[in-house]
């Protein structure tokens, strides 16, 4: 066989795969290959996987898992690789699936607002393809220019729209899924909302693949909003900007996004790639963006004008233009990559908070930073409660990315202990594993790990991620010591 | 079968009052129970579980009785657990928009609750007096306002559930966004109960709206071709209905006196961009179509009204003419079909239809009343009608004798054995809601 001819190794089960995926173009088996694999967007934790696959459709995705199940070998599903928690790292030597040749958009209805795209489809390509028609993708991760669709159900991705919008999830309206054994399953056919059973489409988005591999997407898509615009308000007190953000909420506007970046965050992204002159001395800025009906757009932004200027705001003002707006939006999503214009190296965490909780959270935060005596930057989603510290270190210092972690680790203990969570929308994947501790009992990751063996029985789907080791009550301590040792 | 030693079992976990046993309880809908109990506390409904699910006995679950007719092949279970004393507000916090409430609150309690607040949970359940929180959730029940603010699987963010063994799962959390884990909230939404007891549940909730408005365009001359063009084109534009309902001729009679194909169109937003989306529709009226504008006031009794006209299995007595009523999902426009199709059933079998569909979320509901085998007949047409346009129809409300004929929940989906896996590992022993869901589970 010409394929067989033309693979360089003598393991059969490498020869069997590039037989499945059509031959040598389509398998990645030498070590110098491999390396670009052995980590996503979650740096610390290294693995070479043992092959890297590139199936076309979803028949050859079912006949890899299908011949990885029945051979006893492990495997995994990964996109972009841009995950933030590890979820697509071997860390058994799996078998990658890229489903980075499945990125077709197969159709878009826009009479019934809904398309159905393949997996390594690129989030922002679907909105650019129907924006000329007046429509729009929701779901806007920081990554979205790179991330895929099929990455996005997996981890639950979210973004700054998600407040009035909401994650992935309320968008998916139908999958396609190659079970564990081989198995292919549609749920939610033709995006047909509220299917007769359990709601498998609710409970497989988000699973950061380890229900099984997801081939077809149906999502749903949005009229873009006739009007938008946003405002830029200056604090001189994180206090303040957070009574704010809870004020605008109260007034009952819902903003289609309303982030916040504190003092450290500001001086990062003012030394990077896209600075807006924000004030270097400032505690806070909020940015606020309302849309909707042209006709009522205005009378919101005085609204949030108002409420900004009763919280002692320094300086409030909405965009003058359009380009003024996407200037001020460039800067604050770059955000966490702008780090790297302050800090050789940077650990971003991902917790989320009762919004009223904030100005404590932030206290205990800097005390944490003092703490450990390391800057921490906060990027935050203040409309959700959605928190991101980015941790600053230096990786070559000894025992500083130890530190980081450690210091990531107390900021999500802070977020728990507040009500909140230890993931908003960057997953747990290997990274929060042990920090599952912080928010569920043994009985209720128990619960969920019942669910992954009615689909994944043998676990050899992505194992390993998501749930902590079961029975073992270590200190989280000790399992950050053993990552950073790794690291 | 409920002995004395379960009923002095019983005993033990709960006071004299809470526990009534009537053999000749009214009970024409099934999912009955020997003996109905009333926990006050999660305590005592996880106590119940824990027996009945040690010793073999099986659970129906109620909350407001609105529901006993959706689905169902026990005419009777050991235990009726009742959650309408398992009520109240656990935690409301106004500037993180979330509610944490118990079961068996009645939806509209808490809704009055929160509007003191300015808030409300976005949902639009029918019998919103009576129904509780708890079954609206267990059996995912939405309304026409779905198009503009989501199901119950958008709302909701967190739940405590009593497990079959009696301990108590937390899923999701107090905050708006939560990727920790399963999404296993999702899988007890809409479960009937077959799971869990969902005891407290916590959602999202949105700001009042300051200003809202309802279009009513109708048809008289009730081409479906027009309905549509003017749909798509109002999907199409940039403005934004909170619903845009499609009723039939009786139902459109029944809400507003108007005997023709009637679209309900709602706009809730600040005043001026309500008066801007009337004025739209105004625009882009077509000419054989009639408009009316409804103040705020207006709508809100129409829609209170909408919400009472289905069937409701809280009454102490039967109905004079059988009732029935499917849910059908469908793509959004395949709507029109089954509403026009439905309609002709009303000549040909002799009955009464009221029927109404989201145009922009898929979703409509058929209720029809008449003689019992005519609306046996009729039931079993509306599915045929709805798997003819590729989608799907369960049965909403039946008497127990009646779902005995018919398929509650249809075909199995091919993937029922994921179904089943999920109860076999939470409720090995059915002790819940049994043969209440999809394939008897």
């Amino acid at each position: 066989m010409k394929a067989k001819n033309q693979i360089k190794s003598t393991d059969k089960h490498i020869v069997n795969l590039a037989e499945i995926v059509g031959g040598a173009r389509s398998i990645l088996y030498l070590k110098e290959d491999l390396v670009a694999y052995d980590c996503d967007g979650f740096t610390i934790h290294k693995h070479l996987p043992k092959a890297v696959v590139f199936p076309k459709n979803t028949q050859e995705v079912a006949e890899v898992v299908q011949y990885c199940s029945e051979n006893n070998l492990p495997f995994l599903a990964r996109g972009a690789g841009t995950g933030l928690s590890g979820g697509a790292i071997p860390l058994n030597g799996e078998i990658i699936i890229s489903m980075v040749r499945m990125k077709k958009l197969i159709s878009v209805d826009l009479e019934n607002r809904r398309a159905v795209v393949e997996p390594g489809f690129v989030n922002l390509m679907l909105t650019n393809s129907i924006s000329d028609k007046g429509y729009y993708y929701a779901p806007d991760p920081s990554s979205q220019y790179c991330c895929t669709i099929g990455g996005n159900v997996a981890e639950n991705a979210g973004g700054a729209h998600c407040l009035k919008y909401g994650v992935t999830t309320n968008h998916i309206l139908g999958l396609e899924v190659v079970m564990p054994n081989g198995e292919i399953v549609e749920v939610g056919k033709d995006g047909i909302p509220d299917a007769p059973g359990y709601d498998l489409l609710g409970l497989i988005t988000g699973s950061e693949g380890t229900l099984g591999i997801v081939t077809k997407i149906t999502v749903r898509i949005l009229k873009n909003p006739e009007g938008k615009q946003t405002v830029l308000a200056y604090f001189d007190r994180v206090e303040d900007g957070s009574q704010a953000v809870s004020d605008i909420i109260s007034a009952g506007i819902v903003p289609a996004a309303l982030e916040m970046m504190d003092k450290t965050a500001i001086e990062g992204v003012e030394a990077a790639a896209f600075p807006v002159g924000h004030p270097k001395d400032i505690e806070a800025v909020l940015l606020i963006e309302v849309d909707g009906i042209a006709a009522g757009i205005d009378e919101q932004i005085n609204q949030i004008l108002e409420v900004c200027r009763k919280r002692n705001v320094r300086e409030v003002r909405a965009a003058k233009n359009e380009e003024e707006r996407a200037r001020w939006w460039a800067n604050r999503k770059t955000g966490f990559g702008a780090m790297g214009a302050i800090s050789p190296d940077y650990l971003v965490q991902d917790g989320v908070i009762p919004r009223s909780k904030l100005p404590e959270v932030l206290s205990k935060i800097n005390q944490i930073s003092e703490e450990f005596g390391l800057r921490i930057a906060n990027i935050f989603h203040a409309g959700d409660g959605n928190l991101h510290p980015l941790v600053l270190f230096d990786a070559r210092i000894p025992g500083e990315s130890k530190k980081a972690l450690e210091a990531g680790s107390q900021c999500l203990k802070v977020c728990a202990d507040v009500g909140g969570t230890i993931t908003g929308e960057h997953g747990v994947g290997i990274e929060k594993r042990e920090e599952m501790r912080f928010v569920f009992s043994e009985e209720e990751i128990a619960a969920q790990t019942d669910i992954r063996e009615v689909f994944n029985p043998y676990n050899f789907l992505n194992a390993g991620k998501l749930f902590p080791s079961p029975g073992r009550c270590v200190e989280i301590k000790k399992e950050l010591k053993a990552q950073a040792k790794i690291g | 079968m409920i002995g004395a030693e379960s009923m002095s079992a019983l005993k033990k976990l709960l006071n004299e009052e809470q526990i009534f046993r009537d053999e000749a309880v009214f009970n024409p809908y099934g999912n009955s129970g020997e003996v109905t109990v009333y926990p006050e506390t999660e305590e005592e409904i996880s106590a119940v579980l824990k027996y009945a699910n040690s010793n073999k006995l099986t659970i129906n679950i109620t909350g407001g009785g609105t529901k006993r007719g959706f689905g169902g092949l026990m005419e009777k279970s050991g235990i009726l657990l009742s959650l309408e004393r398992y009520k109240g507000i656990v935690e409301h916090t106004p500037g993180d928009m979330t509610v944490t409430v118990k079961a068996g609150t009645p939806f509209n309690d808490i809704q009055d609750y929160l509007a003191k607040y300015n808030q409300k949970i976005s949902l639009d359940p029918f019998w919103p007096q009576m129904a509780t929180i708890g079954g609206i959730i267990a059996a995912n029940e939405s309304g026409p306002k779905r198009l503009g603010y989501g199901s119950a699987r958008d709302a909701v963010i967190g739940l405590r559930t009593v497990y079959p063994d009696g301990k108590v799962i937390r899923s999701g959390g107090k905050v708006v966004k939560n990727v920790a884990g399963y999404d296993m909230n999702k899988l007890f939404i809409g479960s009937m109960g077959t799971l869990g007891v969902v005891s407290e549940i916590t959602l999202k909730l949105r700001p009042l709206p300051k200003c809202e408005s309802l279009v009513l365009v109708s048809f008289p001359q009730g081409k479906m071709e027009k309905i549509k063009v003017l749909a798509v084109n109002i999907l199409d534009s940039m403005i934004e209905p909170v619903t845009m309902e499609l009723l039939n001729p009786a139902l459109a009679n029944k809400l507003a006196g108007i005997n023709s194909y009637t679209l309900a169109l709602t706009f809730e937003d600040v005043e001026s961009s309500v008066r801007y989306q009337e004025e739209f529709i105004k625009n882009i009226l077509p000419a054989d179509a009639d408009l009316r504008i409804h103040s705020k006031e207006e709508s809100e009794s129409f829609w209170s009204e909408f919400y009472q006209h289905i069937p409701n299995t809280a009454a102490k007595e039967l109905p004079a003419e059988t009732e029935a009523s499917l849910k059908i999902g469908s793509v959004n426009m395949s709507i029109l079909n089954v509403m026009k199709e439905a309609e002709l059933l009303i000549d040909l079998l002799n009955v009464s239809i009221e029927s109404h569909g989201g145009l922009g979320h898929g979703l409509s509901q058929v209720t029809i009343r008449g003689a019992a085998e005519d609306v046996a007949d009729a039931a079993a047409k509306v599915r045929q009608i709805a798997e003819s346009t590729g989608g799907y129809a369960i049965v909403k409300h039946m008497t127990f004798e009646m779902r005995k004929e018919i398929s509650v929940w249809g075909e199995n989906p091919s993937y029922f054995f994921l179904l089943q896996g999920i109860k076999t590992k939470i409720d090995p022993l059915k002790t819940l809601n049994p043969k209440r869901f999809v394939g008897g589970i």
